[in-house]
């Protein structure tokens, strides 16, 4: 009973402190404002490049804001603790670690889905692209699986804070290099191999493609082995993540840096 | 107050330098934006284009380095507890604040070295500069121009909580409405006269007519003028914003 009173209450309520959006004035513009701009600002690029159709830019820069989301979320919802000068006092806690910090996963993924559904809903009503409600249906379940996978890799961002001051620069490299390799911005056909490769090690490559699948009106039996290796992406990361937070745990504990900041 | 200003620049400069997260945003991300445009503009075989796609990421990197750097600054200053010390100073708010705004435009301005040499080294960009001399003028002139909208921009930051998010936020729109990688004639119509008054677009003009000929000293001449004006609108509502952060006691809050 504990163990889900640390994973549900605790780990809603180090979210919402951790992430720093209490407030909707704060969450508005950097999870809403910045991502709807992003895809406008990609899809006129796009139709300036004669390179595919708003659509596509669309639906690869929704999915960009997923893994910002995931990243930086996750990510700062470990790592702040050290900011906040309280991650001495939360591993000096005997509760589970797993129900810890995996708590904080569900609301990460709950916030990926939201800035998912509003950013794409905003960009198609402005560069008029028409989505049908079964692809939409279908949609929302790549969109499901691309927030796992990315809070996952969040997971991992957020046990370096255990070990490292800024977070947020291994969150902010990292997503933006997913502007360029995941497929999002730029057809993959027109990348080279080696940054395909890179791309495809990380969430979102496979989850863009299966989502342009079902967007173009395939069904999630044709674009479903892409979701698959999405969530298998997203599994081993939330497993590395895992073992890293204990790693570094130990490594934090046995080297005195836990409050060192 | 004069001491005051060119001290907060060298210390700025030097701290923006040093800084891992504001370093990787002057290599990284122009050459990201630059990388992006090369790939979808590749099919249009422009060598011209692509040298004006390296510059205009240039350009967007000083902005998103002054905005952000701003709001940073802000927000940290009221982690750190000194904002209230900073506001009570007794010079005017505007001289702490516009070193780290100025600042931040000329280590952005790092960033046009990044895509010149990637844009060369990998996508065969060419490298001429029609007018070196207005080229070399116009750099530092984009660089205050866009460093005091900064400026002006970071005064609402004074009384809004979570700076940096805000800072976040207006990097993309301004990008947009100022014409740097999308060219204004792509947008609707009703963008163009809103490019006007923002710095970067003639910024980014100024750069781009001096590397591949145009009225380059035009375009300086309205990043010269559009500067005044930032400044004599910061000024005044940077004390507009201090006395109403002062008076709801908001200095402090994180």
């Amino acid at each position: 009973m504990n163990w889900l009173r640390v994973f549900f209450v605790g780990g809603l309520t180090s979210y919402r402190a951790l992430f720093n959006w209490i407030s909707p004035w704060v969450f508005f513009p950097v999870l809403i404002v910045y991502p709807l701009f992003q895809t406008l600002f990609f899809a006129y690029l796009g139709r300036f490049a004669d390179v595919q159709s708003d659509e596509f830019f669309l639906v690869g820069n929704t999915f960009v804001a997923i893994a910002v989301t995931g990243f930086f979320g996750m990510g700062n919802a470990v790592a702040n603790e050290r900011r906040s000068q309280t991650l001495a006092p939360v591993l000096a806690t005997p509760a589970s670690r797993l129900a810890l910090f995996l708590g904080r996963t569900l609301p990460s993924i709950a916030t990926g889905f939201f800035v998912a559904a509003v950013s794409f809903g905003l960009g198609a009503l402005i560069l008029g692209v028409d989505v049908g409600g079964a692809e939409l249906a279908r949609l929302a379940v790549a969109v499901i699986v691309c927030s796992f996978a990315c809070t996952a890799f969040g997971l991992c961002l957020g046990a370096l804070g255990l070990r490292g001051r800024n977070v947020s620069l291994f969150a902010d490299t990292i997503s933006g290099c997913l502007l360029l390799a995941s497929g999002a911005n730029v057809p993959l056909e027109r990348l080279p191999d080696w940054l395909r490769t890179l791309g495809s090690a990380v969430p979102l490559m496979h989850g863009i493609a299966a989502s342009r699948k079902l967007a173009a009106g395939e069904s999630l039996g044709d674009a479903g082995h892409l979701l698959l290796v999405e969530a298998a992406i997203g599994s081993i990361y939330l497993v590395l993540g895992l073992v890293l937070l204990r790693f570094f745990e130990h490594e934090g504990r046995r080297t005195a840096t836990l409050e060192t900041f | 107050m004069t001491r005051a200003f060119f001290s907060g620049m060298r210390i700025h400069v030097k701290q923006f330098t040093v800084n891992a997260f504001d370093l990787s945003a002057v290599v990284l991300w122009p050459i990201l934006y630059a990388s992006i445009a090369y790939y979808l503009l590749d099919g249009k075989n422009d060598p011209e284009l692509l040298l004006s796609a390296s510059l205009g990421a240039a350009v967007m990197t000083m902005w998103a380095l002054v905005v952000l750097g701003s709001s940073g600054a802000l927000e940290n200053q009221r982690w750190l507890g000194t904002l209230e010390l900073l506001v009570a100073a007794p010079m005017p708010f505007a001289v702490a604040l516009a070193p780290i705004t100025i600042a931040s435009g000329v280590v952005g301005a790092y960033s046009l070295v990044a895509t010149l040499a990637w844009g060369a080294l990998l996508f065969d960009v060419p490298l001429s500069i029609e007018s070196p001399l207005a080229f070399a003028v116009a750099v530092p002139m984009s660089a205050l121009a866009i460093g005091m909208l900064g400026l002006m921009t970071a005064a609402t930051f004074v009384i809004y909580r979570a700076a940096f998010h805000l800072g976040v936020a207006m990097q993309y729109p301004v990008w947009i409405a100022t014409g740097l990688l999308v060219p204004l004639s792509v947008l609707p119509a009703w963008v163009g006269p809103i490019s006007w008054f923002l710095a970067p677009t003639w910024g980014f003009r100024a750069i781009r007519d001096a590397a591949l000929g145009g009225p380059a000293w035009t375009d300086m001449g309205m990043c010269a003028l559009l500067t005044v004006v930032y400044f004599a609108v910061a000024a005044v509502c940077l004390r507009v914003f201090e006395n109403f952060a002062r008076a709801r006691a908001t200095l402090r809050l994180t």
